[in-house]
């Protein structure tokens, strides 16, 4: 096979059918954490909270038979471990990172745990209901739109609407002045009789809500079980998304889909090209090397919200 | 009782660290209990497991070797503002360079031994270059860069393992390294080998390194405020190189080491997460070489032990990976038990708060 039959037979249509499926995740976790981040805190633990979002919409999906409860559940128990997090980084002022890595772990440990405890036999729970898949009629006579965005997880309405509605909150509703000023300047905030301690607890919890829809997504819609650890990493590259994204809803989802798309790449890849001829795992350690370039600053990186990480340390990101 | 407020008040970090370890097992117990386990019992059977023989005893000695010296690299690079959360992936790749020394030649032993661990040293080393470049020169959050690191390591391994250096069994692994690069046992018929003596020396050379050397000062400064130590004339990015490189290989060593002393061999996922425990078990030790001596032990004992109360009250394993979050959020949180503590110590209102950095 010569190398245009190669890019030809990865650059397709389902290429990028996939790009949407992988990014669904990605955007909810990506999206969740910018709205932390804007005030003022950096939640390391995204990948844990999206660890327990999975394991908890697959066991509502499984003792509910219904994943719509699956994913209630996912985005409760989210929330909660977020405010847990948001305890710890605001009002006992630990440091951000430290505890953002307890949160990962406990994530990590809680759900593996409860696997054990719920479904004795190890690995995965059995499988359970997905998420409908959703079909637009209209779209059928549209050649390329139909095959990339039709028999999509119903999650991709919301995924595409979030940074379109998160780019109004911030930037259009006193609601969103309040919360980027919250991470730029708390104490001018608190001027207006604004307490920035609410806020903060309020974004570290949306966000963390968010989180656990995404992780939610993989269990009950990407795939039809949860099994240890099934999140991979995608929390970190949703953090990477959000630095690489300015922390601003059009960029952050640019680089959400970026790396999606780097994902399904190497998905293809994989495929296309037998193993005996180049080695798989290059293609599997592909999208995180990608995001570490890229966040070296091979392409132009922004800065984010003046206040980060207060109030314990004031690191470089 | 004065005597004891005073020194309780005097000691009041390590006794934070030790109620953050009893609240972490206390939230155990509880877990325990709401899954319908009795936890006095579950504990009887994780001591019997990690001390209770000596073949027992032995094994968990064992599994604080890879636990201690990871946990120093923790230690140097953290002393130093660094956080070096891609220990698994610099031990991984240790282990890989070791074995393929410890195989590939036919040396002496007085060589062949150290060249082993110098190899699996330096790739751990090399390796985390990396990261600290992109954190020193291109601002890169090295948490997230050292954790994204991990997996290529591992998928490097094991293509290594299966196409390169294979050898024959059902886990891929490479084949085994010569008798001349292997630690003796300790215990014959046990795991404990002699790799707890340069344990040893790299406990001690670190707490050396740190308190007794001007560089270690140097380290330390730029760990407490880069820009007070950039006043003083210190190279704040070349000592956050160091730090890094030096984390990195001390993680390549605990892999070498795991390779050279319990299995002979590179195996596929031979590491239960040795990489990360190894941060809980610095934090707990209160980022402090002897304190960690005392946190690895902790930790090594509760791998062991949890297999036995494993076996015997159906308790899952990954018990130990949700007891290690659960201790790091306690730990972090330790401003708040501390004043609690002082609080009940001293019958008064908490002192003014200071600024943690863990």
């Amino acid at each position: 096979m010569n190398f245009f039959e190669i890019i030809k037979s990865v650059f397709t249509l389902s290429l990028a059918y996939a790009t949407i499926r992988i990014s669904i995740s990605i955007v909810f976790a990506a999206m969740g954490e910018m709205i932390t981040e804007r005030s003022g805190i950096f939640n390391m633990g995204v990948e844990g909270i999206m660890l327990m979002g999975a394991f908890t919409a697959a066991v509502g999906a499984h003792f509910f038979e219904s994943p719509w409860i699956g994913l209630l559940l996912a985005a409760v128990v989210g929330m909660l471990i977020g405010l847990i997090f948001a305890f710890l980084a605001i009002t006992v002022k630990a440091a951000q990172a430290i505890s953002g890595l307890g949160i990962y772990l406990l994530g990590v440990g809680l759900s593996g745990y409860l696997l054990q405890v719920f479904f004795e036999h190890g690995g995965n729970t059995p499988r359970v209901e997905t998420l409908p898949m959703i079909h637009f009629g209209f779209l059928e006579n549209i050649p390329v739109l139909n095959e990339v965005f039709n028999d999509q997880s119903v999650l991709m309405i919301p995924a595409l609407l979030l940074p379109i509605l998160l780019y109004v909150i911030f930037y259009r509703t006193p609601w969103g002045t309040w919360l980027r000023a919250t991470g730029e300047n708390p104490k001018a905030l608190a001027v207006v009789g604004k307490n920035p301690i609410v806020i903060r607890y309020i974004a570290v919890m949306a966000g963390s809500f968010l989180a656990g829809i995404g992780g939610a997504y993989l269990s009950i819609s990407q795939t039809s079980l949860f099994s240890e650890r099934m999140v991979n990493g995608r929390g970190f590259i949703a953090l990477s998304a959000v630095i690489f994204g300015n922390v601003k809803p059009a960029g952050v989802f640019a680089a959400a889909m970026f790396f999606a798309l780097m994902d399904a790449l190497q998905y293809s890849l994989q495929t296309v090209i037998p193993d005996q001829y180049f080695p798989r795992e290059v293609f599997m350690a592909l999208p995180y090397l990608l995001t570490l370039l890229i966040l070296g600053g091979f392409l132009k990186q922004g800065k984010g919200p003046a206040d980060i990480g207060n109030p314990d340390e004031k690191e470089s990101r | 009782m004065g005597k004891t407020r005073k020194y309780l008040l005097k000691n009041e970090a390590v006794v934070t660290s030790i109620l953050a370890v009893i609240l972490g097992f206390i939230m155990v117990a509880i877990l325990l209990i709401s899954s319908g386990r009795n936890p006095i019992e579950a504990f009887g059977y994780f001591m019997g497991g990690a001390f209770g023989t000596l073949y027992n005893f032995a094994d968990t000695m064992s599994r604080v070797i890879p636990l201690l010296i990871a946990a120093t690299a923790f230690i140097i690079g953290a002393k130093s503002s660094v956080f070096n959360v891609g220990i698994e992936g610099q031990l991984l790749l240790g282990a890989y360079a070791s074995a393929v020394v410890g195989f590939a030649f036919d040396l002496p032993p007085i060589i062949h031994l150290p060249l082993m661990l110098l190899a699996g040293t330096l790739a751990g080393g090399l390796y985390a270059l990396i990261p600290a470049w992109l954190k020193v020169y291109r601002k890169v959050n090295e948490i997230l860069s050292t954790i994204m690191l991990n997996y290529p390591a591992f998928f490097f391994n094991h293509f290594m393992v299966l196409n390169i250096t294979k050898a024959e069994g059902v886990i891929p692994g490479t084949p085994f390294i010569k008798d001349t690069a292997k630690f003796i046992n300790i215990f014959p018929g046990t795991r404990l080998h002699a790799g707890i003596i340069v344990t040893a020396l790299v406990v001690v050379g670190a707490y050396y390194l740190l308190n007794k050397t001007s560089l270690g000062y140097e380290m330390r400064a730029v760990g407490l405020n880069k820009e007070a130590a950039r006043f003083h004339g210190i190279p704040v990015e070349r000592r956050m190189m160091l730090a890094f490189f030096l984390s990195g290989c001390l993680g390549g060593l605990a892999g070498a080491v795991e390779v050279a002393g319990v299995h002979y061999r590179y195996l596929d996922q031979f590491s239960p997460g040795y990489g990360y425990d190894s941060i809980t078990v610095a934090m707990v030790g209160l980022l402090n070489p002897f304190g960690a001596v005392f946190s690895a032990i902790l930790f090594g004992a509760l791998k062991t032990g949890i297999l036995d109360m494993a076996v015997y009250s159906q308790i899952p394993r990954q018990l130990v990976t949700l007891i290690n979050g659960i201790m790091v959020v306690f730990v972090s949180a330790k401003s708040l038990i501390r004043d609690k503590f002082l609080k009940v110590v001293k019958g008064t209102a908490p002192v003014v708060v200071e600024e943690d950095r863990a």
